[in-house]
């Protein structure tokens, strides 16, 4: 896009994370540029979903899990403590595996979420609601059943449904762990093709078990395993061109 | 040639073991057939028998029985009513008691409390819920009912004697038993059952379905109020009628603490009486073949009824979140 | 597209979560108070039973049986009385259990209308006041004899104990993966080995779970045998007469005007609380290890 030095959107500096007594990411430091999609891939267990649940502290759920070092995001470490999760997360949206619609009705799916941060009238509302169903490509499909449930959509038109939530409350970070893992080949192309649209306007960090989607969908590519970031680098070079040698068996498929 | 005739004998000797495997394999089915066949008959005549022994109460009285409002041995007249009316306004009592503690019990448990603080309450809970009914009872006896009489009605008394509507809840000398007391019993009692059964049910939500809540920024109760209470709906609901089932047919908790009056009345601090309690009080000393001992058995009948409404109510609304 | 990133307010708190965050301190104060109100309660309970049945524990009252006000009697008859008709109970409830445990998990499809009645009924079995079975059984046993009995007490009791059981059994066998039925009968195992001896041996840790369960409700149930082993004021081991129990005999104690009496129940009431606790407490462990 522009050719300037990209903006940095999430910096990540000597980052360890620890489930328990169990050192699970070893000193990683990464940048993930504004408005440019970073894929994250690697063996199962080599962390990268562990870093993505950190951008939006979702570890702190769980107590026993603990993270040092810094993320800096809009000029804040966010792992200080005294945050405000609440904000941090509507700042930084998070997708997950499986679609997870809420038992509600498909409107109230996402206005859940924009409720949580905004107080708009019903007009106002229905705008974003609008707006984000058209992004994701879903308004022409639920226009008529708006008040439905949101379980009865299919699997890929629910994880559409979850990204339109999650871009409803106007994040800057979009975190995307294996989102199409549980959808058919159709329904991923489509995410796929909607990743491209979206990054224009946020950033976003996927990670996928999928070396195809790594290749069609990121600019960036990092490899981890073993809990530790072995490479990163843009998407054209780190498939053709490895410069580690594990980037290499694991692209070829010769591990994982 | 030679081989044919060898192969013969072995041939059916499988065969035969074959058919004695299956013969075992149907005497295996039919003895667990039969066990469960047994479970069907002591239910069916548990409802039987006590319908046929309240023959004699619902002949004389007519099914107007569960509505009269008497209950005289002296007079040998009986009416289910006074009973009823204790069960049913006691067990509202100690159900609308009892939900909020269980609720907020269990919020606090799987949302808010550390893990080894929530496994030690969990376990407190529990172990409360264990706790046999008859204890209950001593404790209410002991604790509640002098409490009551010595603090809350008085409290109430100085406060509300001259408020309408409420002076009609309070009135009575305060001995410290009666409805409420019995309802506080009862929600005691039947709260950390309820606790039990709500936290199954909120774990039992998708751990990724909470997670995309926080994830958007949403807080503990904002989780708990609009995604886990929609999505556990019927469980919760299914909790709170099974403690009713329980708090309804309730007899030695109760039986101490609520002063064993039949009569009917608007006041929660005069004693009364609960169909169970009654059953228990009063059928020791009703004789073999008595219009009374009729009467406590269509009493009993009438409660049997109220227990399996609120079960296939339970099961019901359990089965609409499967 | 508008660049909607521009909007975002940064880190500045907005008014909204103000007031969310406010409610959630509230509801999480509620929560705490109300588990605190349940921790309280058993507390209480248990500081009542200790504060006045520690007292009436002596070696009199467990060793002695039961007497007259005033004339130093204990318990140990009633306690006696209740072992042997748990004991019983359990000795009927646990086959019969068993069983239709087993013919419900193993043959009782969802499309057999026979197992879904069984199932049923032993789910109202399980939430059918206690008061009742005791009328049931005061009706089949008790009246066409003319005598109250330990038995029929017995059969009170293992009619509170047999759903429990059906429950947890079918449960725990459910529970066994189908591999493992596959593998025994690959093996030429026939059906009802496979259940007995895989099956059921798998699911044994869950099937005594229930077992201690039932157990435990039953061992402190008072009003089903109120009409049916009646009570006893001396030595009884004869199952065809009335037998002393502990709850019953707290239940009339309690009400006593006797000092010695009400002290004796409380010892009683102790003992039992002590006892359903500890088998709780035992099913607790045994289920985290199994």
């Amino acid at each position: 896009m522009n050719e300037t030095k990209p903006q940095v959107a999430l910096a990540v500096r000597n980052l360890n994370f620890y489930y328990g007594q169990n050192h699970a990411l070893h000193d990683i430091s990464i940048d993930f540029p504004a408005r440019k999609v970073t894929a994250m891939i690697g063996p199962s267990g080599c962390g990268k979903s562990t870093l993505l649940r950190i951008f939006n502290r979702m570890y702190d759920l769980y107590p026993g899990q603990r993270a040092t070092g810094e993320v800096i995001f809009d000029g804040r470490n966010i792992l200080e403590t005294g945050l405000d999760l609440n904000i941090l997360r509507a700042r930084i949206g998070m997708v997950f595996q499986k679609p997870t619609p809420f038992p509600m009705s498909i409107y109230d799916n996402i206005a859940f979420g924009v409720r949580l941060h905004e107080r708009l009238n019903k007009a106002d509302m229905d705008v974003r609601v609008q707006d984000v169903l058209t992004r994701v490509a879903l308004w022409n499909e639920v226009r008529d059943r708006l008040n439905a449930p949101a379980a009865g959509l299919s699997g890929g038109q629910q994880q559409r449904l979850c990204i339109a939530r999650s871009i409803a409350t106007r994040p800057e970070v979009l975190l995307l762990d294996e989102p199409t893992s549980a959808l058919d080949p159709i329904s991923t192309a489509r995410i796929e093709e909607l990743l491209d649209e979206l990054k224009e306007e946020f950033t976003i960090a996927i990670v996928t078990h999928n070396m195809q989607q790594a290749a069609r969908c990121a600019d960036q590519v990092a490899f981890f395993y073993m809990g530790r970031l072995i490479e990163v680098d843009a998407a054209d070079r780190i498939f053709t061109n490895p410069k580690q040698q594990q980037t290499q068996d694991y692209i070829t498929g010769r591990f994982g | 040639m030679t081989l044919a005739p060898a192969r013969q004998p072995e041939k059916v000797s499988v065969s035969e073991h074959t058919e004695k495997r299956s013969n075992a394999d149907t005497a295996f089915q039919a003895v667990v057939g039969g066990c469960s066949l047994l479970v069907l008959i002591v239910l069916g005549g548990l409802v039987v028998l006590m319908g046929v022994g309240g023959q004699d109460a619902f002949k004389t009285f007519g099914l107007g029985f569960a509505f009269r409002d008497v209950w005289n041995p002296v007079s040998n007249e009986y009416g289910a009513w006074a009973p009823l009316f204790g069960t049913i306004i006691s067990t509202l009592i100690g159900v609308l008691i009892a939900t909020p503690l269980a609720f907020g019990t269990a919020f606090w448990l799987t949302a808010i409390a550390p893990p080894k603080i929530s496994a030690i309450v969990g376990t407190a809970v529990q172990l409360l819920a264990a706790v046999p009914s008859i204890i209950f009872g001593m404790w209410g006896f002991f604790t509640i009912v002098p409490f009551m009489a010595r603090h809350v009605q008085p409290f109430m008394m100085h406060h509300f004697r001259h408020v309408p509507g409420i002076n009609m809840l309070i009135h009575g000398a305060p001995f410290g038993t009666g409805l409420m007391t019995a309802g506080l019993v009862l929600a005691m009692m039947i709260a950390p059952f309820m606790t039990a059964v709500m936290r199954d049910v909120f774990s039992a939500m998708p751990g990724m379905l909470r997670e995309s809540a926080y994830g958007l920024g949403a807080t503990r109760w904002d989780v708990m109020w609009k995604v886990v209470v929609p999505w556990s709906r019927s469980g919760m609901i299914g909790a709170i009628v099974l403690g009713m089932g329980r708090a309804l047919g309730e007899t030695m908790a109760v039986t101490f603490v609520i002063g064993n009056v039949t009569a009917v009345g608007w006041s929660l601090f005069a004693p009364r009486s609960t169909v169970a309690s009654l059953i228990a009080l009063q059928f020791p000393e009703s004789p073999a073949g008595s219009l009374r001992l009729s009467s406590l058995l269509a009493l009993g009948f009438i409660l049997m009824l109220l227990s399996f409404a609120s079960l296939s109510l339970a099961r019901m609304l359990r089965g609409d979140s499967k | 597209m508008s660049n909607m990133t521009t909007l975002s307010p940064g880190w500045a708190p907005n008014p909204c979560g103000a007031r969310r965050r406010r409610k959630d301190r509230v509801a999480t104060i509620l929560g705490m108070i109300a588990a605190g109100i349940l921790v309280l309660v058993l507390t209480s309970i248990l500081w009542t039973l200790l504060a006045r049945g520690i007292v009436g524990l002596s070696a009199g009252a467990l060793f002695k049986p039961m007497g007259p006000p005033g004339s130093g009697g204990g318990l140990a008859n009633a306690i006696l009385g209740s072992v042997i008709q748990t004991a019983m109970a359990l000795a009927m409830a646990t086959p019969l259990g068993l069983g239709c445990g087993i013919y419900l998990s193993e043959y009782g499809s969802k499309q057999n209308r026979f197992a879904s009645c069984v199932r049923f009924v032993s789910d109202v079995l399980m939430s059918v006041p206690s008061i009742l079975v005791g009328l049931f059984v005061y009706q089949v046993l008790v009246a066409p004899f003319g005598h109250f009995s330990a038995f029929a007490g017995s059969v009170a009791l293992a009619i509170l104990a047999v759903p429990i059981i059906v429950r947890t059994t079918e449960d725990m066998l459910r529970l066994v993966p189908v591999s493992m039925r596959e593998a025994g009968a690959a093996l030429g195992a026939t059906r009802w080995r496979v259940t007995l001896f895989l099956c059921l041996r798998s699911a044994k840790t869950g099937v005594l779970t229930g077992i201690l369960l039932a157990l435990a409700r039953v061992s402190g149930e008072t009003a089903p045998l109120l009409f049916t082993s009646l009570g006893n004021q001396n030595w009884s081991f004869s199952l065809n007469h009335p037998m002393a129990s502990l709850p019953v005999t707290i239940y009339q104690y309690a009400g006593a005007s006797y000092d010695d009496w009400v002290q004796l129940a409380w010892a009683g009431a102790l003992l039992v609380t002590l006892g359903v606790l500890a088998i709780n407490i035992a099913v607790r462990f045994s289920a985290r290890r199994g």
